[in-house]
């Protein structure tokens, strides 16, 4: 029974934890959503290559990997300008399918440029300030530094991105944009302009993202995939466009990822022979796509969202 | 009696294409008489393979604008049920096959049926994600064979027509052309079909559609399925070609993504259209990739390429290869 309890610990504060940091990979995605109906399927290419920039500039500036993600998050940016100005904005002409094809294409591209010039072996940082120290929170819940570290400044991302669309008048014109573009063009807003910034701020923050996250999980040119469906999991659960959405649905979809282990933990402590074959911890990701699914097909505007 | 004759009805296309069409099947034919290397015999199967896979997704894809990327779960339930089918019992290919292709539809009935209450960019996210459920949990399942896959066994009695068991590529590469060949006479009757004209309705305008009395959620799970009967058949035949399946090949998203990105460039909505993109793409990838992967420090680069070619398509002409002969057709007029 005691090892139930430990179990439920660990999962609640990794569930937490991780979810916050899901809630940040998910932000970029709905932001870029709510402005122009447009699903971004680079969305973890765009992670990956905030992961490398963090993971490369490190060494190459001799500053800790916590400092590199200004830099992460400004590389993002810029990626994600470069994007719109020069695939997205002729896509938006063409068909949906277009829309799909062509971010897909982005992922596709972005994926094998890493693999051609960053190799297929997984990476990650092995020193830095945070790394390989952790705090004990309870008996046998080990809360590793590098993770609460991401969840802090995931949170701090979170207050920069709500207080800059809410409470600056560029935000405000961003807002006037998902929900009328035409009528904020009547108003003297620059839509193209608002476009090309709602891909920065998604850029941006995927970016830190990544520098984030490659802290404590292995960078490879493959890694977007997993993120990229997280995120749309993310998104969908919160509703499309909203940011709020996206930080309680991200939390969510933390829990319910650590929910196998506490599975497994109930059927090991009823100890039966014939149960073992339920256990679904291998399940993990499985039961992100299959909730992706349930939330869309039950609820399609999500928890928070107002577009559909 | 009015279906068969609609789906042997070519006359409502132009003479030039008919011609095309001709010459490219006498080359098809003739081709294994051809000099040819095995490596280019392995792509022209491919080829054929992606051709089927492509005028599937092209029904419910093209003609219906549902942009599905999961069909590789398809590929992956008719491969499967023929590789246990003859592994456990014994069952011909010939007989497996049909099962596997019930198997599909009846599975897509299901998913099916919730998927397309989705539209647009939802219901192609929700494709990948039902496609990615069932591919860990094959991964997973020890009947068949967890992350390794299943190993078919040679049965001896070359040429084994029972078991589509052969030693020369040749006799895969006509049965696929029949395949082929089967395909298109079915896809020219579904064209004159009165689902067919209901799907194009469907493309152009839902609620148009709607008020015309077309019960569209039923239309779009009905041509799903024949989609999914297409897919899960050469998914079958894969499983005989390869004698190896494992959910990473049969299964994954990059097969899905293929499928839908050749019918795509060659053009959606159009006969032809898989045909043409999947005679692009399959030569290009394979040559390409053996070409740049052979040298040290340039695996990645051929993929790249194709991720770049994707994206000017998507971006300058949408429409695709067969959209680029219409428009220069519509000029010349």
């Amino acid at each position: 029974m005691e090892e139930l309890g430990i179990q439920i610990l660990k999962s609640a504060v990794s569930g937490l934890i991780m979810g916050l940091v899901f809630a940040l990979v998910a932000l970029g995605l709905t932001v870029i959503f709510g402005v122009m109906d447009i699903v971004n399927f680079a969305h973890g290419e765009f992670l990956m290559v905030g992961m490398y920039t963090s993971l490369l500039t490190s060494p190459l500036l001799g500053v800790d990997p916590v400092l590199t993600l200004p830099l992460a998050g400004l590389v993002g940016a810029v990626l994600g300008v470069l994007c719109y100005f020069g695939l997205i904005r002729f896509l938006l002409r063409g068909p949906m399918i277009a829309q799909l094809f062509g971010t897909f294409g982005l992922m596709i591209f972005l994926r094998n440029l890493a693999l051609l010039f960053m190799g297929s072996e997984p990476r990650i940082v092995h020193e830095g300030w945070l790394v390989g120290k952790s705090i004990l929170v309870g008996p046998g819940v080990v809360l590793e530094s590098t993770k609460l570290a991401a969840a802090v400044l995931s949170l701090f991302s979170f207050a920069v991105v709500w207080w800059f669309i809410n409470r600056t008048k560029v935000g405000k014109a961003i807002t006037a944009t998902s929900l009328d573009a035409e009528g904020a063009r009547y108003m003297g807003i620059s839509t193209e302009y608002m476009n090309a910034l709602a891909w920065a701020v998604g850029g941006a923050s995927v970016g830190v993202a990544g520098g984030l996250l490659v802290n404590f999980w292995p960078v490879e040119p493959g890694v977007g995939l997993l993120f990229t469906m997280i995120a749309f999991a993310t998104v969908a659960l919160g509703g499309f466009g909203s940011v709020r959405g996206a930080l309680v649905a991200g939390i969510i979809i933390g829990f319910i990822v650590n929910l196998p282990p506490v599975w497994d933990a109930i059927l090991r402590s009823i100890d039966a022979a014939g149960l073992r074959g339920l256990e679904i911890h291998s399940f993990k990701y499985t039961m992100v796509y299959a909730v992706y699914f349930l939330i869309m097909v039950l609820r399609p505007q999500g928890l928070f969202g107002w577009k559909q | 009696m009015e279906a068969v004759k609609n789906a042997f009805d070519f006359g409502d296309m132009p003479r030039s294409e008919l011609g095309l069409a001709a010459a490219a099947l006498a080359f098809l034919l003739w081709f294994p008489a051809m000099p040819h290397s095995s490596f280019g015999m392995a792509t022209m199967i491919q080829f054929l393979m992606f051709s089927l896979y492509g005028m599937g997704w092209n029904l419910i894809g093209g003609y219906g604008g549902q942009v599905d990327l999961g069909k590789a779960q398809y590929v992956g339930i008719g491969a499967y049920t023929t590789a246990v089918m003859m592994i456990r019992w014994d069952v011909p290919f010939w007989f497996s096959m049909p099962v596997g292709m019930a198997l599909a539809v009846g599975y897509s009935f299901i998913i099916g049926y919730p998927l397309f209450r989705l539209k647009g960019h939802y219901f192609a996210i929700a494709t990948i994600a039902t496609s990615l459920v069932l591919k860990d949990l094959f991964e997973v399942w020890d009947f068949v064979g967890g992350a390794r896959g299943l190993e078919l066994p040679l049965k001896g009695d070359f040429p084994n027509w029972l078991y589509l068991q052969f030693r020369e590529d040749y006799y895969y590469y006509y049965i696929l052309l029949g395949m082929l060949l089967v395909g298109l006479i079915y896809m020219n009757g579904f064209r004159h079909s009165r689902l067919g004209y209901q799907l194009r309705a469907i493309k152009d305008n839902e609620h148009v559609a709607r008020s015309l009395g077309i019960d569209v959620h039923w239309s779009k799970i009905k041509a799903y399925a024949m989609a999914t009967a297409y897919v899960a058949m050469v998914g079958s035949f894969h499983a005989c070609y390869n004698f190896n399946i494992e959910p990473e090949d049969t299964m994954s998203l990059d097969l899905s993504v293929l499928i839908a990105m050749m019918a795509m460039l060659g053009g959606a909505g159009s006969m032809w259209g898989p045909i043409i993109g999947a005679a692009i793409l399959v030569p290009m990838k394979n040559y390409l990739g053996s070409w740049l992967g052979g040298q040290a420090g340039f695996a990645g680069m051929d993929l790249a390429m194709y991720g770049l070619i994707i994206m000017i398509i998507a971006a300058a002409q949408p429409r695709g290869v067969y959209g680029i002969v219409e428009a220069m057709r519509a000029r010349r007029r």
